[in-house]
């Protein structure tokens, strides 16, 4: 039973973990959190059902149409919530951040109407099974996916003239800025490619639960930015450690506890472990 | 220039008599509905259904020769919105009755402020044991739990002949009630509760949930869920594997199920007390008047909000005056009235006892069970 629900919280813990990179990003740049992250998942979900829908069954044109409508909204929010704030103090920014979540929620809910659309399945066909759990192409898929995105993140943060730039900037933006970088340029970068990476997961999501909706990105937003604390949020590898620990933990707890208790417990859990490393798991000590 | 500004203010002022002068008296009606948030697409078919009521009341020459009009507040499915929504609707005083709100938390947290403003409180949905009971200007029209549970039980134990069953429910006020009443049924007619899980408001992944429900090896599965909660539940129980009946309270009848959940809710069960099929002449009426106007299929949700306006402007008629009081009194008085949901009488705490029919869904649409 341990091992099946421990392959249960597999593409969970997947979803979490691509949803905490794009919270990993934001913070090691910033020092900030996009609490509209939930938001942009949910629209790029929509924007999957809108090609799945409206134009053709491929799937990769949605997961395309999902990044792209991430990264334009990424952008937006980018250049209103931080960068026409920046200098005011922090707190100003993180509250337009949830302001721009009720928003952007309440648009879709005007523009694609409350209820939930269905959305297809793809690879839904079994690929193996141990014990007893069904594992399908598209879990399967979904790991590779996660896994595909932290390396190429690493490669490109940590061995690109880029990656340079915005570990620099991440460092320390006003010196950045006095060696002559592009600051602006690499701050809406790294945001735009948060917000595509979590649209592109939206569309996953929506696949593998065969739904969407206006209110499906408020409780993934939380999760995902829950796991990219566990796991440490300055660090990616540490982000994708902790959604899937945190997807673990959760189908545990339904099994050994009861589903009543089980955000209860996951997140006693969690509490405990971050009294004891604040930092996460593969956090590194930060000076704020 | 002085010319023009005496002539635009003349026009203002004449218009404004003249507006006044053609304001025939009315009835003004609220409506308190999650328009926005997680239960706005139920909340939306309260306005529909409310809307098309009131059109079709009005195009009759209304009630008492007055036409009704209608004023719709977003509670957004919070009871701290919708206390907010009761206290602007009775200090207006043009105001006379309220319908709403969908959830029964909902019509809780309002409930003393209306009660304070002798103000009729009609809730389409609100099923919680607990809530007309608590004022009488209370009513509402689903019919409790405690009243539907016995008939799924019923089906289980003696129509399906189910030895055992696992319960699922969503962990709410509604929820709590609708398990319970089936559990305490079932359990009285003979029948065992193998295992009983929850999930909460927003879950999206159930297959933890699932997995743990089938190692108790029930013979079937009982969902207190709302429709798309429930679709989502029977995809992944469909990817699972894991095959046996299903059964579930009447919230799960809307077209919706079928949309979302695909082949994966063939076979299911539930109880209605609206049926879009019935070959009833009125509630055809309804149903192609409905998908005309809307382009959409009433659910039991939508059925009810209309039944609320109707029973609402019977009893105007019947109370022969716009008198609070003779009006609630009217309301309570309500028997046998033809309604969408079948015949509603008031029960002496202003619930409903409904009657119930068991459909189940067939290659992807819901059939009478013979």
């Amino acid at each position: 039973m341990f091992l099946q629900q421990l392959i249960n919280g597999l593409a969970q813990g997947s979803l979490f973990a691509l949803i905490a990179i794009s919270f990993s990003l934001v913070w090691g740049l910033l020092r900030m959190v996009n609490f509209a992250m939930g938001e942009v998942y949910m629209l790029g979900a929509y924007a999957g059902w809108l090609v799945v829908a409206h134009l053709t069954p491929n799937l990769g044109v949605a997961l395309l149409a999902g990044f792209a409508v991430g990264w334009a909204v990424g952008w937006i929010i980018e250049k209103v919530a931080f960068k026409a704030m920046r200098g005011v103090p922090h707190i100003a920014s993180l509250v337009c951040t949830i302001g721009f979540s009720f928003f952007l929620k309440e648009v879709a809910t005007w523009i694609f109407g409350a209820e939930t659309k269905a959305m297809p399945s793809y690879y839904s066909q079994t690929a193996f099974t141990i014990a007893e759990a069904n594992v399908s192409w598209l879990q399967v898929l979904m790991v590779a996916i996660a896994v595909t995105m932290m390396v190429a993140l690493q490669v490109l943060f940590y061995r690109t003239r880029l990656g340079l730039a915005v570990r620099a900037v991440a460092l320390d933006y006003r010196t950045a800025s006095l060696m002559g970088m592009k600051v602006d340029k690499v701050t809406s970068l790294a945001f735009s490619l948060s917000g595509a990476l979590v649209g592109f997961v939206g569309v996953l999501a929506a696949v593998y639960y065969n739904a969407v909706n206006p209110g499906m990105g408020f409780v993934a937003g939380l999760k995902g930015f829950t796991a990219a604390v566990f796991g440490g949020i300055t660090s990616i590898p540490g982000a994708i450690l902790g959604g899937y620990l945190l997807g673990a933990i959760e189908n545990l707890s339904v099994q050994f506890v009861s589903s009543g208790y089980r955000d209860l417990v996951s997140y006693l859990i969690l509490i405990i472990f971050l009294l004891f490393r604040p930092n996460g798991i593969l956090g590194k000590k930060t000076k704020l | 220039m002085p010319n023009k500004w005496t002539a635009l203010i003349g026009t203002v002022l004449v218009s404004g008599c003249l507006g006044a002068w053609a304001d025939a008296p009315t009835i003004h009606i609220a409506l308190t509905t999650p328009i926005t948030g997680d239960y706005a697409e139920y909340g939306v078919n309260f306005k529909r259904s409310v809307e098309m009521g009131i059109d079709e009341i009005n195009a009759k020459g209304g009630v008492l020769g007055r036409k009704f009009v209608l004023s719709v507040g977003d509670s957004k499915g919070d009871p701290k919105e919708s206390a907010t929504l009761a206290q602007k609707w009775v200090s207006d005083p043009t105001v006379f009755a309220e319908i709403g709100d969908f959830t029964s938390s909902c019509c809780m947290a309002s409930q003393p402020i209306y009660n304070r403003a002798g103000m009729i409180q009609l809730s389409p949905t609100a099923s919680a044991t607990k809530f007309t009971p608590g004022s009488k200007w209370s009513f509402s029209i689903v019919g409790p739990q405690i009243y539907e549970q016995p008939v799924m039980a019923d089906l289980a134990k003696n129509k399906l002949k189910l030895k055992t069953i696992a319960v699922l429910f969503i962990n709410n006020d509604w929820g709590m009630d609708t398990q319970k009443y089936f559990k305490e049924d079932f359990e009285k007619q003979g029948g065992k509760v193998t295992a009983t899980e929850s999930f909460f408001q927003g879950d999206k992944d159930f297959t933890a949930v699932l997995t743990k429900l089938k190692q108790s090896k029930p013979d079937a599965l009982f969902i207190a869920t709302m429709y798309n909660d429930a679709a989502m539940i029977s995809q992944q129980r469909e990817k699972m594997g894991w095959n046996l009946p299903v059964l579930g309270p009447s919230s799960l009848y809307s077209t919706q199920l079928m949309a979302l959940g695909g082949s994966s809710v063939n076979g299911l069960y539930t109880d209605v007390s609206f049926f879009t099929k019935d070959p009833d002449p009125r509630i055809q009426a309804y149903v192609t008047g409905f998908q005309k106007r809307y382009n959409a299929t009433p659910n039991f949700h939508a059925a009810l909000a209309y039944d609320s306006i109707y029973i609402l402007a019977d009893a105007i008629r019947r109370a022969g005056s716009l008198d609070k009081n003779a009006v609630r009194d009217a309301l309570a008085a309500t028997k046998n009235f033809k309604g969408q949901t079948g015949s509603i009488t008031f029960t002496p705490e202003r619930d409903a006892i409904k009657s119930y029919k068991v459909v189940q869904v067939v290659n992807g649409d819901f059939q009478l069970l013979k």
